[in-house]
């Protein structure tokens, strides 16, 4: 192994953490709360089961309005609020709040994407058969789009892994900000270059493993 | 064993349905037949009220749909089987999963849901088929399976929109030959919407001609085939050709 990572090693795999906790806390935000949005983005809308103009509208601006903030703009705006959440706006822990803003907002819009994508004639015959709503969305709806839930959520990951990168701003640490202190900042290019390394490891494996398993359970 | 009265369907300008009466007795294959645009599958679609009336009244089995609650309309739908032009099969379950879960959705008893998903798929021919996914199938497979989950909860009542319409004629005889089965030895009512009228011919008694939302006459076929009744089926055969000349012009 290089000495400089020798050298860093404790550092670096503290900063792999802080970047595993961030992530982590986004994937498990974007499920928990990203996919039931989308798929009240999905059913309200015209022609849809729970048609509801009230409430499409609304979630359809919450979604465009933080997808519209640079992302650097969001996490300083959002500070008073992480403040109110977490007690502070500094630190790993901070991080994660305007990081799951964006997981919902980045991953509800492709839940709702992938359920466009589930023919019209599936749920008319899950209606037809007696279903109640919550039957349609699990036993149709979740089953028939289930690869592009799962691709979108592996887009996602990769993307809430790039955001996290300047989380350094609020003190939240993490392979990008240890690539800027001490590779960029210290003039340490190799170290810089072992990170980017790093990164692009990590994201292959998720786009492998996502693919894998969207293809492995698309039946279609 | 349906009833609509004086029902009327609209689509924001266009008026789908206006006013039709109609009743379909026990036992009957009924067919709805008529040019594209002429409401069919609307008049169809009225009676699981998958289209909810803007006026009228909708009856099947001694119940008003109409009037019911939203989960006693989801209770009565489990006794209206439906199939469709593209069978609507869920693609990522398997031909024993589709016709499982509209068990699932009766609250069937489990320890008996393997053998009812037998017995209907035995009926339709396709028991060898249960760990198959559709998109293994052919289309006139695809259809049985779809007969096969219609057919689960025992309804009464079996609604077709285009069964056929997507399959080759051998394929179209096969499928009708299911379903004058499911007539014949389940007692089951059907409503057929097509606009063949080579399907209406092989196994309706009764057939609902509509234009322009409305029913232009309803014509009793006896079994030995249309070609043999004089006057009426006569006007009926005109009516289509003339639609289709309309609709060529």
């Amino acid at each position: 192994m290089p000495e400089i990572l020798v050298q860093y090693e404790a550092e670096i795999w503290g900063a792999i953490g802080e970047t595993f906790v961030m992530v982590g806390v986004s994937i498990f935000a974007a499920v928990l709360i990203g996919l039931p949005v989308g798929t009240l983005l999905f059913l309200c809308r015209k022609g849809q089961m729970i048609e509801n103009k009230f409430v499409f509208s609304t979630l359809n601006l919450f979604v465009n309005i933080i997808r519209s903030f640079p992302f650097l703009l969001l996490v300083v705006f959002l500070i008073p609020f992480t403040r109110f959440i977490i007690g502070t706006a500094i630190g790993t822990a901070a991080a994660t709040i305007p990081l799951s803003i964006i997981a919902i907002a980045h991953y509800s819009r492709l839940v709702e994407q992938s359920l466009l994508d589930v023919p019209r004639g599936v749920m008319e015959a899950a209606i037809s058969m007696g279903a109640s709503v919550k039957e349609v969305i699990f036993k149709f709806l979740y089953v028939e789009a289930r690869s592009g839930l799962v691709l979108g959520l592996t887009t996602s990951i990769i993307s809430f892994i790039s955001y996290s990168t300047i989380m350094g701003v609020v003190g939240g640490g993490g392979i990008g900000d240890f690539a800027i202190r001490y590779g960029y900042q210290q003039f340490k290019t190799d170290l810089m270059i072992y990170m980017i390394i790093i990164m692009v490891i990590l994201v292959q494996l998720i786009q492998f493993t996502g693919t894998t398993v969207s293809r492995m359970i698309d039946k279609r | 064993m349906i009833k609509l009265h004086q029902v009327s369907k609209n689509f924001s300008q266009f008026q789908a349905i206006k006013s039709v009466s109609l009743v379909i007795n026990k036992g009957e294959i009924h067919g709805i037949i008529g040019a594209s645009g002429a409401g069919k599958s609307t008049l169809l679609r009225l009676m699981n009220l998958l289209e909810s009336p803007d006026d009228g009244e909708v009856e099947v089995n001694d119940q008003k749909l109409t009037s019911l609650s939203s989960i006693d309309l989801r209770q009565a739908r489990k006794s209206i089987g439906m199939i469709f032009q593209h069978f609507n099969l869920v693609a990522n379950k398997t031909v024993f999963e589709n016709v499982a879960v509209s068990l699932e959705l009766a609250n069937y008893p489990k320890k008996e849901r393997r053998n009812r998903v037998m017995e209907c798929l035995q009926f339709v021919g396709l028991e060898t088929f249960m760990e198959k996914y559709p998109s293994q199938l052919s289309g006139g497979e695809k259809q049985r399976v779809a007969i096969a989950r219609a057919l689960a909860n025992n309804p009464q009542v079996l609604l077709c929109d285009e069964p056929t319409s997507s399959l080759d004629p051998n394929t179209t005889a096969e499928i009708l030959g299911v379903l004058e089965n499911v007539n014949k030895s389940l007692g089951v009512t059907i409503v057929i919407v097509s606009h063949e009228m080579e399907v209406i011919k092989s196994i309706c008694n009764r057939v609902t001609v509509m234009t322009d939302g409305e029913i232009y006459e309803e014509v009793s076929i006896e079994p030995k085939g249309i070609q043999d009744i004089d006057d009426s089926p006569k006007r009926f055969v005109e009516q289509l050709t003339k639609d289709g000349e309309m609709h060529h012009a």
